[in-house]
């Protein structure tokens, strides 16, 4: 068994443990990151996508306000590029109290949330399909920013600095040498071929999962209860500007506009395992009704795609409260040394995408204490920018049409959704050799747009086998895969249009290319 | 019916053409009234009558009768089998350019864009070298240009396919790099006009010089013109001295549009009129019988008085079926009943290639096509309902499509001809 | 609200239809097609922004919106944001120039003669084209040296005309009234034959070039103002027109287009006919005079895009079926290239010309007498391109009939 050493073994490559890597990294620590599947693939990947200015908070959680108002400022600054300015509004709909907004106003104030309230008739000029009888209108600095590349982004960086990220590699073992942590032992997926990983301290940056994963390093449980969340896609952007109903947040009050869709979220129901996600068609209706509620018309537009996330909700309060808890009810940090006596252990669990690098920070004051007492290693992330972000510089949804533009002589699509072409697509396999059409739809949104791999699923199995990237089998399979992975995400909103659809993408499949006939079939999920 | 006025037909699709043709040749009156075009632009455009039940079918006229035995609501039950293999030969008759080959007493089994070897009752001619009978050795050409067709998948899979007789199959890809002028990301249409020019098939030709085994049978897209299809694919058999076939690539298909150009064309010759674009909005009736429809023009609605409608909207792909938010099941034209859909069951089931119950769904007929109720009482007699829009089949599993839709517009043409000789 | 032209999007499944249909598309790798232009590219436009330019070889044929069997409102898209691109980019001269025939028009025909001859004139018009880019091959008709409206304004009713019977305005659009006087001349005497009483208000342009080069503000006051000179007067007669792009004007584009609510123009839509529509349901309600005299012609028929845009068929291939001795067949589609004033412009005439190649071609193989279409600029081009000569339907209605100008 092949071994590795390191000074932070980092595991999940959430948000926050990509964020705790870069910072290891940028410190100068010798930095390991272990995933079981792809970067973003837990919680991250399935976000509803905003950028909270804090305003959400602004009543019922001033702390979290306060942190998501200041990380939103860093953001900007330091991840542009994942991050497009839409704005935020939060409205009062006739569902909603009017004097709700006061105490709104109020909690901006008090935590630092930048607002103004607007005349009802400039929200909605600027976004026409708005309720037109919604009462009073708030604007703030809400945005949209992009999981995927955020999270691509700072594992890059951590790379450029030296870390490792190592994805598909599942920790299956915590190794304990007494009464520390040494490391872990992974298994990859993809070859079954274990790994250990022996470091100084090991993050605990599996979200959801943190309470499977401190089982595994044997001490007290943590408790986390996975609280579910469902998010709708629609087809396009319906609105420009990120949507709020102005009251205590509750299901189904924000509509974010993100790349080419809006995403109506969301629920919150605690559930037993972050790994069994299903979605009722009651939670479905739900949103549909409140986005109706926002946006009048709501359920006539198409519906592209559900999907479900698990919020790490961290549960019981910890004795020694104090000690082991972080200042802030937001996000959870345990030293596991006070906590149980368990050295080179840290927890970080909770909080939001948006603090997710304050939350990298924390963990990594304390993670630099532990690994290098007396030595001062400031952390270097709040300035820094991101690869490929300018300060300034938002990313704007024109920009991949722009492009295309450009090419449109020396070029082809291959998803013309979503304006993916074959020269995106080999360069993203050279980046980053992988024969997993899924593992791309991330990196390329490939696949993500109205007809959900109607086309390009055959393209672009086509072209990996074409260039020798999958053999026949693998190919065959990874077709029948990524139409199955596409379903999952389909069939709870299969209504209108997008039934249309999917109807066409059977006759495409099946009727026309005769897929369940495949030799790889047989055992088809 | 009636009077000898005008019949309506809704669709144009292969079931919508098909009932406007045989009604025109038949002397009467036809206009075809359609949203948009149908899926014969984008079939494969083999008629298939059935291929799997779900066991593979050699022979459909052998397989129907215990088929429609154990699916009475089926459309071929409807008409019977008789009627499928009548509708089909009359279709035969009228598709030139390509020719047509092929009955229902044997399936041919022909490749696939994935290399799959699908069964089919009648195909094109310029399709028909490539069943797996044959047992190749087949080379599959492609044209790296073109994004909707991968010859090293299709060869791949067809190299580990077996005959029916079990023997092996040779398969292996070839390219041909040629381009339409000037297009990176050109679609089979691009290729299809390139086609149509004899230097480029000369270059084409030429470029396959040398690479060939002398017992290969040639595997290329279907992009070989859209007009002179047949001419062109017998001068590039000569060329090359070996057979070729046409494999349909995704959409848009240019068999598909031939096969469409070459109906639309025959109908309208035959005194059909076609307005493309009116979506049919509404109908009048009186009681049991529809007086007329209306259909959507720039600035209102137009109204078509009509001695008989026919009813061949598709299925829910087309807009035949529809389903709202609130999960309410519709056919919009006339409000018929949908069968299949009950409220509160499952409609889909968690594996992507499940049956999903769903998929049977659509509109109840007598043997006659009229629209029935859940009772089996006629709703309006002088309506004939046509194609996918049709309940109690799964074509893209059964690989029917092609074959229900001819059989029921053919039937539904006929039957409103004779209750009214 | 949701604009309903953007929302429309929402409903294609790429199933590359319009792709078919697409007559620029076909010929040129410039234009990446319907589907990419319209509801593909439309999920990545936000107001006020334009990131694409391709969208400008899109000649507004609207076939695309004809064939999406999915409710696409294709070439409606399209035309949006090739004026948010217009809007960016500034239109040239010419395409301002050419948007305003009803400016240029009174412009032109006081000193017709002048004009003419440079229009004729071969070292003139490669100037033309270098100054402001106006294809010196593109077929520009002569001005008429009398305007229709003139003739109009001393016309007195027709014999037969009961001045109590149905009575229709008359929306002549500017190329009968600038161009094709005797078009209009013509329209009158088929209407009047009939016993229908024809008003015909001092009227401007319809607004469509400005549209269709993507001017939408002024193209609204335009529209705006021929509402009003069409209302000018009189009750809720229909509105007939001969035009057929002008006439889906009115009747469509400039509610979905450019997005006009107003009740009195929604009004005036709904009454507006096209004059072979009208005329065919004369026929249909029995109050169509058919005592043609024999007129031995063989006639092509094609019925142009804008024409197909009204979904009200071919009247005018039915009306043509009726006269006695008449051989009518009809195009196998296509679209003649000249997509209104698309096909003059320099950077598109060539493409305008392979659009309208299997068009022509038909026309040269069939070789028929003479070539019926209702739209004029597609009629210039039939005739510029395949040397045969073109006329409306009711021209062929009017000689049936055995009148003279
Ligand atoms: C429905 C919903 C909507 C939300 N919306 C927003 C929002 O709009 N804005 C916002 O700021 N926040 C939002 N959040 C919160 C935010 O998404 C999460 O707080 C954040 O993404 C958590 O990131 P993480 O890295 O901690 O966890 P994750 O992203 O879940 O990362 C944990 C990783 O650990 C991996 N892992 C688990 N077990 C193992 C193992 N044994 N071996 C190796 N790896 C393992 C998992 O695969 C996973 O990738 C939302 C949360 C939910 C549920
Ligand atoms: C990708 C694909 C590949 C296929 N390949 C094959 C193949 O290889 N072999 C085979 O046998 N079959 C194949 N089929 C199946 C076959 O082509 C048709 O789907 C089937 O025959 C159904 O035809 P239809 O005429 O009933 O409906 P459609 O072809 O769907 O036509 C419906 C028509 O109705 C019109 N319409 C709908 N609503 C209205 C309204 N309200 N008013 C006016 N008009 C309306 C539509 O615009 C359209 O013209 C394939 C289908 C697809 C989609
Ligand atoms: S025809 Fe309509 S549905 Fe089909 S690709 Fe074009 S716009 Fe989309
Ligand atoms: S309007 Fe005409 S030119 Fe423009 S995309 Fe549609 S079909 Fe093509």
């Amino acid at each position: 068994m092949q071994t590795i050493e390191t000074e932070v073994l980092v595991i999940g490559g959430g948000a926050t443990g990509v964020g705790v890597a870069r910072d290891a990294a940028l410190r100068g620590f010798a930095t390991v990151l272990v995933e079981r599947k792809d970067l973003a693939e837990g919680t991250t990947g399935r976000y509803h996508g905003l950028l909270h200015s804090g305003g959400r908070y602004a009543v019922k959680d001033p702390q979290a306000a306060r942190e998501c108002a200041a990380e939103n400022g860093v953001l900007r600054r330091i991840a542009a590029d994942c991050i497009e300015d839409t704005g935020g509004l939060f409205v009062t709909t006739p569902w909603d109290d009017v004097e709700f907004g006061d105490r709104f106003l109020a909690g901006c104030a008090a935590t630092g949330v930048g607002v103004e309230e607007i005349e009802v008739g400039a929200a909605l000029v600027r976004e026409p399909a708005l309720n037109p009888d919604i009462r009073r209108a708030f604007l703030v600095a809400d945005a949209s920013m992009d999981a995927w590349k955020l999270a691509w982004a700072c594992a890059r960086s951590a790379v450029e600095h030296g870390a490792r990220v190592l994805t598909y590699h599942r920790v299956t073992e915590v190794l304990r040498n007494g009464d520390a942590v040494a490391g872990v032992v992974t298994v990859d997926v993809r070859t079954g071929v274990t790994l250990t990983v022996r470091a100084q301290v090991t993050v605990n940056a599996t979200g959801a999962w943190a309470g499977q994963l401190a089982a595994l390093a044997g001490c007290r449980p943590v408790d986390v209860v996975p609280g579910k969340g469902i998010m709708i896609a629609m087809n396009h952007r319906i609105v420009n500007t990120v949507l709020n109903r102005c009251t205590m947040p509750s299901d189904g009050d924000i509509i974010v506009p993100i790349r080419t869709v809006s995403v109506v979220g969301t629920t919150d129901s605690p559930v037993t395992d972050p790994d069994q996600l299903e979605v009722t068609q009651a939670e479905v209706d739900h949103m549909l009704d409140e986005g109706e509620k926002l946006v009048p018309g709501f359920r006539k537009a198409r519906a592209l795609r559900v999907w479900a996330g698990a919020r790490p909700l961290f549960g019981a309060k910890e004795p020694g409260d104090e000690k082991t808890r972080d200042i802030t009810r937001a996000h959870t940090l345990l030293d596991h040394r006070q906590r149980d006596g368990l050295d080179g252990f840290v927890t970080i669990t909770g909080g939001k995408a948006t603090t997710f690098r304050l939350m990298a920070e924390e963990t990594m004051d304390l993670v630099a204490r532990m690994a290098s007492p007396g030595t001062d290693r400031p952390c270097r992330t709040a300035t820094l920018p991101l690869p490929d972000s300018e300060p300034g510089a938002y990313y704007a949804v024109g920009s991949r049409l722009a492009q295309r533009e450009r090419h449109l002589l020396d070029d082809q699509l291959v998803c013309e959704c979503e304006l993916v072409s074959r020269r995106d697509l080999t360069e993203a396999l050279d980046r980053r050799p992988t024969a997993n059409i899924d593992d791309i739809r991330r990196a390329l949104r490939l696949g993500m747009g109205p007809c959900q791999g109607g086309f390009c699923t055959y393209r672009a199995t086509g072209i990996l086998h074409h260039q020798e990237r999958l053999d026949q089998a693998t190919a065959n399979r990874a077709l029948l895969d990524f139409l199955q992975e596409r379903w999952k995400g389909l069939a709870p909103i299969l209504y209108g249009d997008q039934l249309r659809q999917a109807r066409l993408d059977d006759w495409l499949y099946q009727g026309l290319l005769d897929v369940e006939h495949l030799p790889a079939a047989a055992g088809a999920p | 019916m009636s009077d000898d006025g005008e019949i309506v037909v809704v669709g144009a699709g292969m079931a919508g053409l098909v009932a406007a043709l045989r009604l025109a040749e038949a002397g009467r009156r036809a206009r075809i009234l359609a949203k948009g075009f149908g899926a014969t632009h984008l079939s494969g455009a083999t008629i298939d009558v059935l291929g799997y039940t779900p066991a593979p079918v050699m022979s459909p006229a052998g397989a129907l009768p215990a088929f429609v035995a154990e699916h009475p609501d089926h459309p071929y039950a409807r008409v019977g089998a008789g009627v499928v293999e009548e509708a089909v030969g009359w279709l035969k008759g009228h598709l030139t350019d390509p020719r047509y080959v092929g009955d229902l007493g044997r399936n041919f089994l022909l490749p696939t864009a994935a290399g799959v070897c699908k069964p089919a009752a009648v195909a094109p001619q310029t399709m028909a070298a490539g069943d797996l009978r044959g047992g190749g050795p087949y080379a599959i050409v492609g044209l790296p240009g073109l994004k909707d067709f991968y010859p090293s998948l299709v060869a791949g899979n067809l190299a580990l396919a077996t005959t029916p007789a079990g023997t092996a199959v040779g398969a292996r890809a070839v390219e041909v790099d040629l381009s339409p002028g000037g297009r990176v990301d050109a679609g089979p249409l691009g290729y299809a006009r390139r086609f149509e020019d004899p230097r480029f098939r000369a270059d084409f030709a030429a470029a396959l010089q040398g690479r060939l085994a002398a017992d290969e049978v040639l595997g290329v897209p279907a992009v070989l013109g859209l007009a002179g299809a047949e001419q062109a694919w017998e001068e590039l058999e000569a060329r090359v001295e070996r057979p070729i076939f046409e494999i349909p690539t995704l959409p848009p298909s240019v068999p598909g549009l031939r096969m469409f150009t070459v109906l639309m064309a025959a109908a309208r010759r035959a005194g059909a009129r076609v307005v493309i674009g009116a979506e049919v909005v509404g109908v009048e009736t009186d009681g049991y019988r529809v007086r007329g429809v209306w259909s959507g023009t720039a600035n209102g609605r137009r109204f078509y008085p009509t001695a008989a409608l026919v009813l061949a909207t598709g299925g829910w792909a087309a807009g035949g079926l529809v389903m709202d938010s609130h999960r309410v099941v519709r056919e919009p034209v006339l409000g018929l009943p949908v069968t299949g859909a009950d409220d509160g069951a499952a409609r889909f089931l968690p594996g992507y290639l499940d049956h999903h119950p769903l998929a049977t769904a659509g509109i109840a007929v007598d043997r006659w096509l009229r629209p029935v109720d859940a009772r089996g009482a006629v709703l309006y007699d002088n309506v004939r309902v046509a194609g996918a829009t049709l309940a109690g089949a799964e074509p893209w599993k059964e690989k029917s499509g092609d074959g229900i839709s001819v059989a029921t517009g053919y039937h539904a043409a006929m039957s409103v001809l004779t209750e009214e000789g | 609200m949701e604009d309903p032209v953007r929302a429309s999007l929402d409903h294609c499944v790429k199933c590359t239809i319009c792709e078919t249909a697409c007559p620029v598309a076909q010929v040129t790798p410039l234009f990446p097609g319907p589907k990419y232009e319209g509801p593909q590219a439309e999920r990545f436009r936000q107001p006020g922004a334009s990131a694409d330019h391709s969208v400008d070889y899109c000649s507004g044929c609207g076939i695309c919106s004809q064939v999406c069997p999915h409710g696409v409102k294709i070439a409606e898209i399209n035309s949006r944001a090739r004026a948010a691109y217009k809007a960016e980019v500034g239109a040239p001269l010419r395409d301002r120039v050419l948007a305003r025939p009803g400016v240029t028009g009174p412009m032109g025909s006081p000193v017709a003669p002048v004009v003419n001859r440079v229009m004729a004139n071969g070292p003139a018009r490669w100037v033309l084209e270098r100054a402001v880019g106006l294809h010196h091959s593109a077929p520009v008709p002569p001005y008429a040296p009398r305007s229709f409206q003139r003739w109009a304004r001393s016309h007195r009713r027709g014999a037969g005309v009961h001045p109590d019977g149905r009575s229709v305005v008359y929306f002549h659009g500017c190329s009968t009234n600038w161009f094709e006087p005797d078009l209009g001349r013509m329209v009158v005497a088929v209407l009047e034959r009939n016993g229908v009483q024809v008003r015909v208000p001092d009227q401007g342009c319809c607004g469509l070039p400005l549209q269709s080069n993507g001017l939408f503000e002024p193209a609204r006051r335009t529209l705006r103002h021929l509402a009003h000179d069409l209302a000018a007067g009189g009750g809720d007669e229909p509105v007939v027109a001969s035009s057929s792009s002008c006439g889906l004007m009115l009747k469509r584009e400039g509610r979905e287009i450019l997005g006009l609510a107003d009740e009195d123009l929604r009004a005036m839509g709904e009454r507006t006919y096209d004059i072979c529509e009208f005329l065919l349901d004369l026929h249909d309600q029995g109050a169509l005079d058919t005592d043609f005299r024999r007129l031995p012609l063989r006639v092509l028929y094609h019925a142009p895009c804008q024409q197909r845009g009204h979904a009200m068929g071919t009247p005018a291939l039915d009306l043509l079926r009726l006269v006695p001795g008449m051989e009518v067949v009809e195009s196998a589609g296509g679209c003649c290239g000249i997509a209104g004033t698309y096909g003059l412009k320099k950077e598109k005439y060539g493409i305008a010309m392979a659009v309208g190649e299997p068009l022509f071609e038909q026309v040269r193989t069939g070789n028929p007498d003479v070539v019926a279409c209702d739209g004029e600029t597609c009629r210039w081009q039939i005739t510029a391109a395949s040397d045969h000569s073109s006329v409306h339907p009711v021209a062929l209605l009017f000689w049936a009939y055995g009148l003279e100008l």
